[in-house]
């Protein structure tokens, strides 16, 4: 009797548990969400940029053909289905009825149009995926083949809203993609319509009550542009917005939003970005292996992470991070080869017959965390007779210098979207001085080139693995450029709000988000 | 003219002849500022073609289409020419990294700005003016210490510090007023709401401004007034009987007046660049932020539109001034 009564209220408190579970998880329909950017977009035409700003707001208003879930999986979007041949040179996509928010229906030929006159040639990311490119065809109006020139693995991570998304042709055909005033009004086919902008202020975007697949929980989201750091977690705080993502969120406010109990505070890895130290592989002194191998022993990352980046991120372990399994790999983990180890750092030094090196250290003055790093780093270089310089620049000075080569050390950050091959290889290729976001360190190793090369046109993720690792191998020994840490990603929101990270990217899905009662 | 009254046609004609001569002899100083701000902006480290293109490493031909698109493949004079050639037709360019026309971007923040710059400067100005003459009547008195000590604390606080501590207690802990913005995002107001809206707004990026000008405007009320009432007209007024009332109000004020007059001009030029801090730790989408935004963007046409359209402000407030001289100080005459 006793023992059966226990059963009872255990039955009942789980149901109790149960129930007030399902009715919180029920998604409620409604509402409006205030999300805050940093900065204007500049426009918000998807298919001539790639600024985070923009991508924020177009990948709800613009679909792409495919989009990926939040383990990275993808799935149709405007493609109901695709086939890939069997040499996986051909990818064939059949599309959904859907309409663009003027009414007129989405057809391949606004694929092919979009991909061939307006991405292509204007959108720096799509680029690298067209030149692999053999043609894109659209045989009848809900079919559209594109045709590989070799094998391109990330492909289809690159169709998304955000690498290539569909424009309407209607409203480009004739014009200059780059001034049309479409791109200030834009016309996509996404769960959001384009509703206002007032620039400085805020952008505004309605529910798409046409939408293709399941319409958007929200009536409407509201972009305001908050410029100053600080002044984005205030406004979660006193309630003048609803959500920030860690890429708009000072990393030292978060102790404080955390311990708020009228906001959640996420912290986990989305899309894998890599903290990076270039080394000028020309400075003399740097251009000595071992110098190289040395910087690497003397300093600590694992405080870095936790002085300069709050916490948010692991010691770097190899050249593409450990985002991606199949660029990885144990035996070169940089964890277990590149230990902090001062003694270490001066043998090398020693054995290198380097002595009194004095090196400038170039960051973005804007970017607090690399301030904190470079005084970090000036500390621990000191302790094995390296002097370290902090220059910090405005980025535009930053973006200038590095990239000609007229630096020592300089920390960046990178992010690879869907795979390394888009975002991580361009840093290890040979690549000639002046072009912004490539290869600064001045390395150059046609073995790595071609094995690289090799990598990014196998489908198959263990033959894949293979080629990475002997890569991994030389660079490991090579050292081109420190790697710091791989960041985890933050995000900030009002505790009621609801289906963020439906997606991959934290910017996109925003379908799904709705308001607890 | 015709208020010129009792001083005659005359006179209000020289004025007239003056003010036209000052605005004639500003169109070479305009143009000065247009080629040295074009200059030095061309000189500063900094491609705009790299936040064109965004972060990725886009083929050169690419790049050099983009600069060309843009013309700044064109040799420097040949740009310069250009561009001041179309400044005197009135068109200010296209902005880069907006897309938009130049001027169209002014003028959508320039009202913004203006409410922020107008309210500051009447309320900075009445405020000083006030604090200033009572330090002055009895200095060094408790009054006077503490105008003095307040006016020294505006002038050596900077702004976007003391307005981010404004956000922080007034917005954060005591909650009376928004922390950013120039208007609620969340609900759209609609007449008499929307201007108690506004006004909520710009109670905080107001202060933040009005705090070093009411500073500035204090202490020079204050040493003015003080070196007037000690002048010989003034002793001989208080010995023929004179209250003390009459003589601050009706002769001294007048006089300490001038000094006062040619620094509110002055603050309105420093409040245009003060506004670029405050309208940035506030989010007010004014002049001021477009023009933070576009030193990061390299956004060369909006910056020399933002320049020019402070030195010609600087040139009028001054014109203005002078003619304030005039009718202030009966000796002045032009």
């Amino acid at each position: 009797m006793r023992s059966s009564s226990k059963y009872v209220l255990v039955l009942l408190s789980l149901l109790l548990v149960f129930g007030a579970v399902s009715a919180q998880e029920t998604p409620v329909p409604g509402g409006t969400a205030i999300i805050v950017l940093g900065s204007d977009p500049e426009h918000l035409n998807p298919g001539i940029s790639t600024s985070y700003p923009l991508g924020a707001v177009s990948a709800n208003v613009f679909s792409g053909l495919v989009r990926q879930r939040a383990d990275g999986a993808p799935e149709g979007d405007l493609a109901e289905s695709w086939t890939v041949s069997d040499d996986n040179m051909v990818y064939t996509f059949t599309l959904r009825e859907a309409n663009f928010h003027d009414g007129t229906p989405v057809t391949s030929a606004d694929v092919v149009y979009s991909m061939v006159e307006i991405l292509a040639p204007n959108h720096g990311r799509f680029i690298t995926a067209f030149n692999q490119i053999a043609s894109v065809e659209a045989p009848d109006p809900r079919t559209v083949v594109i045709t590989l020139k070799q094998p391109y693995a990330p492909l289809i991570s690159l169709l998304t809203a955000f690498d290539a998304p569909v424009l309407p042709k209607h409203l480009y055909e004739g014009t200059d993609p780059l001034t049309n005033p479409v791109n200030n009004e834009p016309v996509g086919s996404g769960p959001f319509t384009f509703a206002n902008w007032v620039r400085g202020e805020r952008i505004e975007i309605v529910r798409n009550d046409d939408y293709f697949l399941e319409p958007a929980l929200l009536d409407r989201i509201i972009y305001r542009t908050v410029p100053q750091d600080v002044a984005r977690s205030t406004a979660l705080e006193v309630g003048e917005a609803d959500l920030v993502w860690g890429f708009y969120l000072p990393p030292a406010d978060l102790p404080r939003l955390e311990a708020n109990p009228d906001l959640q505070v996420w912290r986990g890895i989305t899309i894998p970005a890599l903290y990076f130290v270039f080394i000028n592989n020309e400075t003399p002194g740097l251009d000595n292996v071992l110098v190289r191998q040395a910087l690497m022993h003397a300093i600590d990352r694992e405080q870095i992470v936790e002085q300069a980046q709050g916490g948010l991120g692991q010691a770097g372990s190899g050249p593409f991070g450990a985002g991606f399994a199949f660029a990885h790999s144990d035996d070169t983990d940089y964890r277990t080869l590149y230990p902090y180890d001062p003694d270490r750092a001066r043998e090398l030094l020693a054995e290198a017959g380097v002595s009194d090196l004095e090196l400038r250290f170039v960051y973005d003055s804007a970017r607090g965390a690399f301030a904190s790093a470079g005084e970090i780093m000036r500390d621990q270089l000191g302790q094995v007779g390296i002097t370290l310089r902090l220059e910090p620049v405005e980025r535009a000075v930053m973006v200038e210098r590095v990239y000609n080569g007229d630096y020592d050390l300089s920390m960046q950050s990178f992010t690879s979207s869907g795979d390394p091959a888009i975002g991580y290889h361009r840093i290890y290729l040979s690549a000639a001085r002046g072009t912004p976001f490539v290869n600064a360190t001045g390395y150059a190793n046609p073995e790595v080139d071609a094995l690289l090369t090799e990598a990014a046109g196998l489908a198959d993720l263990e033959a894949r693995a293979l080629v990475y690792d002997q890569a991994l191998a030389i660079l490991a020994e090579d050292v081109p450029t420190m790697v710091m840490f791989d960041e985890l990603a933050t995000e900030a929101a009002a505790a009621t709000l609801r289906g963020m990270r439906t997606l991959l990217d934290q910017r996109d899905g925003l379908e799904f988000l709705w308001f607890a009662q | 003219m015709s208020s010129g009254g009792a001083s005659g046609t005359g006179e209000g004609g020289g004025l007239a002849t003056y003010v036209v001569r000052r605005l004639v002899n500003a169109v070479p100083l305009v143009l000065g500022v247009i080629v040295v701000n074009f200059v030095l902006i061309a000189l500063a480290p900094g491609d705009p073609v790299t936040h064109l293109i965004g972060e990725f490493p886009a083929p050169a031909d690419y790049v050099e289409r983009v600069r060309a698109d843009y013309g700044l493949d064109k040799p420097l004079l040949e740009r310069l020419v250009r561009y001041v050639g179309n400044v005197l037709q009135g068109d200010l360019g296209f902005s880069f990294a907006n897309r938009l026309p130049v001027l169209d971007l002014l003028l959508q923040r320039l009202g913004r700005t203006l409410m922020l710059m107008l309210t500051t400067v009447v309320l900075a100005s009445a405020v000083g003016l006030t604090l200033g003459v009572l330090a002055a009547r009895r200095p060094h008195s408790v009054g006077d210490r503490a105008a003095t000590g307040f006016a020294l604390a505006g002038y050596a606080i900077p702004e976007f510090w003391f307005g981010q501590i404004l956000i922080l207690v007034f917005a954060v802990w005591l909650g009376w007023f928004p922390a950013g913005g120039f208007r609620s995002v969340r609900i759209d107001y609609t007449g008499w709401a929307a201007v108690v809206d506004y006004a909520r707004h710009m109670a905080l990026p107001v202060a933040a401004l009005s705090f070093r000008y009411l500073a500035i405007t204090t202490r020079l009320t204050r040493a003015s007034l003080l070196e007037v009432m000690n002048t010989q007209y003034i002793v001989a007024a208080r010995a023929r009987g004179l209250s003390e009332r009459a003589l601050l109000w009706r002769h001294a004020l007048r006089a300490a007046a001038l000094p006062v007059v040619t620094v509110i001009g002055y603050n309105f030029a420093f409040i245009v660049a003060g506004s670029a801090l405050v309208e940035t730790v506030f989010g007010w989408p004014g002049i001021g932020r477009l023009m933070y935004d576009s030193i990061f963007t390299r956004d060369y046409p909006v910056l020399l539109g933002i320049l020019l359209l402070v030195s010609v402000t600087v040139i009028v407030v001054n014109l203005l001034t002078d003619v304030a001289y005039a009718i202030l100080d009966p000796r002045i005459r032009y």
